[in-house]
C-alpha cells in the first residue's frame, strides 16, 4: 500500500569509497529513489541540514567525522529518520555502539545487493507505518505521562524527554500489543529487524530506559513488566 | 581496555618482583654485616678455627653481582614484553585496517557483478562499471603485492636489480612515471635542481618509494595539492627533498611515522584509509640502498618534507654498494645458467 510513495523516497548515501558510492547510487536510483551522495562526515551533516531525507545509508569509517558521530548529530536534528549502517566493521562492540546511538540496521561489507535493497524497502515501509499510525493517534496518555509519537517528546512528571526513534518504536510496539507477552527476539525482529541471535541485551537497555522515563518507580514497574523467561508485557 | 589492564598487571608484577629481591638483598646484607660484627668481636674467643676469610667476601660480592644480573634480566624482559604488547596493539590496528582495505574493493566488485546479474545495464554504463571493477581489482592486487613484498623484503628474499645510475636522470625518470601513474597536472609537481652524480639503485624499488610519497601527498593534502622536489648532490650523498603543502605531521608523530603498522589518527586528516605499511616499506627500501630517510614538518597545515639521502657511487659506503652490485650480478648469473 505504501509502494508508490516509497519509490519517491529520498536517501542520503554517506560513503567515501567513490567506486562503491557510484554503484550504490546507480542501483538506488534504478529502484526509483532520489539519492544524494556525501563523501565524508562533514559533508553529510551539511547536506542533511539543508535537505529532508527519508533514510540514511551510512558508512562508519569516514573522513573528518566517523559514522557514529554522524548518526549522533543526525539523531539530534531528526530523531525519527531511519539509519542503515553499511560498513566493513563487524565487531559486536561496533554493532552495539551503533544500536545504542539509534542506528536502525547494520550490514557488513561485502553485502548482497538484493538483501540491501530489501532492507531499505523494509525500513522505509516501517517509517511509513509509523508515520501513518502516529498521524491517526499521535498522543498517548500513560498515567501521568503524555507521549507524542510524532515529535517523540515524552512529557513526564520530571519534565520533557526526547525519545530516540528506537525507544519510541519499542514503546509503540508494546502499546500496540497491550496485554500480550512480547519476547526480546520479537522486539529485535520487529523494531530493529535484526537477527535475534545478535544481542538481546540491547532490548533490555531500551526497556530499562523507558521504565526510567515512564514508571513512577522504575524498580517496581507497573506499565512495562518483565515476565521471567518470556519477555515483557505492557499493561495500563 | 583489557590490554590496558594487562599492561597494568605487568607493571604491578614487575614492581612487586623488584621490591621482593631488594628486600631479600637488604635482609642478606643485614645478616652478613651483623654476623661479621659478631665474628669480629667474639669469633676468636669462641673458636680459634672460625676466622673471617676471603671466601665469604667472594660469596657476598658474587651474590650481589648475581642479584644485579637478575634485576637487569628482569628489566630487559619487561622492556621486551612492553615492546611486544605495543606491537600486538599495532598489529590489531593493522588487521582492522587491512580488513577494511580488502573489503571495500571486494564489496564494490560484488556490487557491480550483482547489478549486471539482476538488472539491465545500458552499454555506456556497462563500460563505466567494468572500468571501476578493473580499478578495484588492481587496488586489491596492489595491496596483496605490497604485503607479500614487504614480507619478502624483511626476509631478504627480494631479488633486487641494483645498477649504477646517473642520479639526476634516474630520479627524473622515476618521478615522471609517478606523475603519469597518478595523472598529476603539470603544475602540481615541481622538480628543481640537478644531481649530476652516480648512485647504485634498484629503479623498481625506488618507483615504490616515490609512488608511496606521491600517494601520501595526495591523501593528506586537504585543500590544494602541490608537490616540490629538490635534487642535489653534496660531497658524499645524493639528496632528494620531497615536500608537500598538506596537513603536516606533528613532532611526536614524526618519530613513529616510519614504524611498521603505524598510522596517525587525527580528526583533521581527510583520508582515514591505509594499512600503516607504506612509509615502513619506503624506509626499508632506502635502508637497503645504504641510504637514509627523514621527515620534517613545521606543524599542522604547514606541509611535510621527506629527505632521502643515497650514497654516491665509489665515494660513500663503497663496500656496501659494491656488495649490492655483486649480489645483483650473482643472481643474474644464477638465472642465466
Amino acid at each position: 500500500m505504501f509502494e508508490e510513495n516509497l519509490s519517491k523516497s529520498k536517501i542520503l548515501l554517506v560513503e567515501d569509497e567513490e567506486n562503491l558510492a557510484i554503484g550504490l547510487e546507480y542501483n538506488l536510483s534504478e529502484e526509483g529513489y532520489y539519492v544524494k551522495v556525501a563523501k565524508d562526515g562533514r559533508e553529510a551533516i551539511k547536506i542533511f541540514e539543508k535537505e529532508e531525507f527519508d533514510l540514511i545509508l551510512l558508512d562508519l569509517m569516514l573522513p573528518y567525522l566517523n559514522g557514529f558521530e554522524v548518526a549522533e548529530k543526525i539523531r539530534e536534528i531528526t530523531p525519527q529518520i531511519p539509519i542503515l549502517v553499511l560498513t566493513a566493521k563487524k565487531s559486536t562492540e561496533d554493532k552495539i555502539q551503533g544500536l545504542e546511538l539509534g542506528v536502525d540496521d547494520y550490514m557488513t561489507k561485502p553485502f548482497h545487493l538484493g538483501e540491501l535493497l530489501l532492507r531499505i524497502k523494509g525500513m522505509l515501509k516501517r517509517k511509513m507505518w509509523y508515520k501513518t499510525l502516529t498521524a491517526s493517534s499521535p498522543v498517548y496518555i500513560l498515567g501521568q505521562n503524555e507521549i507524542n509519537f510524532e515529535n517523540m517528546i515524552c512529557k513526564t512528571k520530571n519534565g520533557e524527554i526526547q525519545l530516540t526513534k528506537n525507544e519510541a518504536m519499542v514503546l509503540r510496539y508494546l502499546i500496540d500489543n497491550e496485554g500480550r507477552v512480547v519476547d526480546r527476539k520479537e522486539l529485535l525482529e520487529n523494531v530493529w529487524h535484526l537477527n535475534p541471535e545478535i544481542e538481546t541485551r540491547t532490548v533490555d537497555n531500551f526497556i530499562s530506559r523507558l521504565r526510567k522515563y515512564l514508571e513512577p518507580d522504575p524498580s517496581n514497574p507497573i506499565y512495562i513488566k518483565s515476565i521471567r523467561g518470556a519477555g515483557y508485557i505492557f499493561t495500563t | 581496555m583489557r590490554k590496558k589492564h594487562t599492561l597494568l598487571n605487568h607493571i604491578i608484577i614487575f614492581v612487586l618482583a623488584q621490591i621482593a629481591w631488594l628486600m631479600l638483598m637488604g635482609i642478606w646484607i643485614y645478616w652478613y654485616v651483623s654476623n661479621y660484627i659478631i665474628f669480629e668481636k667474639v669469633g676468636d674467643q669462641l673458636s680459634p678455627q672460625i676466622v673471617y676469610d676471603g671466601t665469604n667476601v667472594f660469596a657476598f660480592v658474587g651474590g650481589l653481582v648475581l642479584l644485579v644480573a637478575i634485576a637487569f634480566g628482569m628489566s630487559l624482559t619487561f622492556r621486551h614484553l612492553n615492546v611486544q604488547l605495543k606491537l600486538t596493539r599495532l598489529y590489531d590496528n593493522f588487521i582492522g585496517n587491512i580488513t577494511h582495505e580488502l573489503k571495500s574493493p571486494l564489496s564494490s566488485i560484488q556490487l557491480y557483478l550483482e547489478t549486471f546479474n539482476t538488472r539491465y545495464v545500458p552499454p555506456y554504463k556497462q563500460k563505466e562499471f567494468i572500468e571501476l571493477m578493473m580499478k578495484d581489482s588492481q587496488r586489491l592486487k596492489n595491496l596483496i603485492d605490497s604485503i607479500l613484498e614487504i614480507s619478502a623484503l624483511e626476509q631478504k628474499r627480494v631479488s633486487h636489480d641494483y645498477q649504477v645510475h646517473n642520479a639526476g636522470e634516474l630520479m627524473r625518470e622515476i618521478i615522471a612515471d609517478s606523475v603519469e601513474q597518478y595523472q598529476l597536472q603539470p603544475n602540481i609537481l615541481i622538480l628543481e635542481g640537478e644531481a649530476d652524480c652516480k648512485c647504485v639503485a634498484d629503479i623498481n624499488a625506488l618507483r615504490i618509494v616515490f609512488n608511496n610519497l606521491v600517494d601520501n601527498a595526495i591523501k593528506y593534502s586537504a585543500h590544494e595539492l602541490q608537490i616540490f622536489i629538490k635534487l642535489h648532490c653534496n660531497a658524499k650523498k645524493v639528496v632528494v627533498e620531497f615536500s608537500d603543502k598538506g596537513i603536516g605531521i606533528s613532532v611526536p608523530d614524526q618519530k613513529n611515522i616510519f614504524n611498521k603498522f603505524q598510522r596517525i589518527y587525527n580528526k583533521d586528516i581527510p583520508n582515514v584509509k591505509g594499512t600503516g605499511l607504506g612509509l615502513y616499506w619506503v624506509k626499508e627500501i632506502i635502508k637497503n640502498h645504504g641510504g637514509l630517510i627523514s621527515v620534517s614538518s613545521e606543524g599542522r597545515n604547514k606541509g611535510t618534507t621527506f629527505r632521502i639521502e643515497l650514497p654516491i657511487y665509489s665515494v660513500s659506503k663503497k663496500r656496501y654498494t659494491k656488495y649490492l652490485l655483486k649480489i645483483t650480478n650473482k643472481r643474474k648469473l644464477e638465472t642465466e645458467y
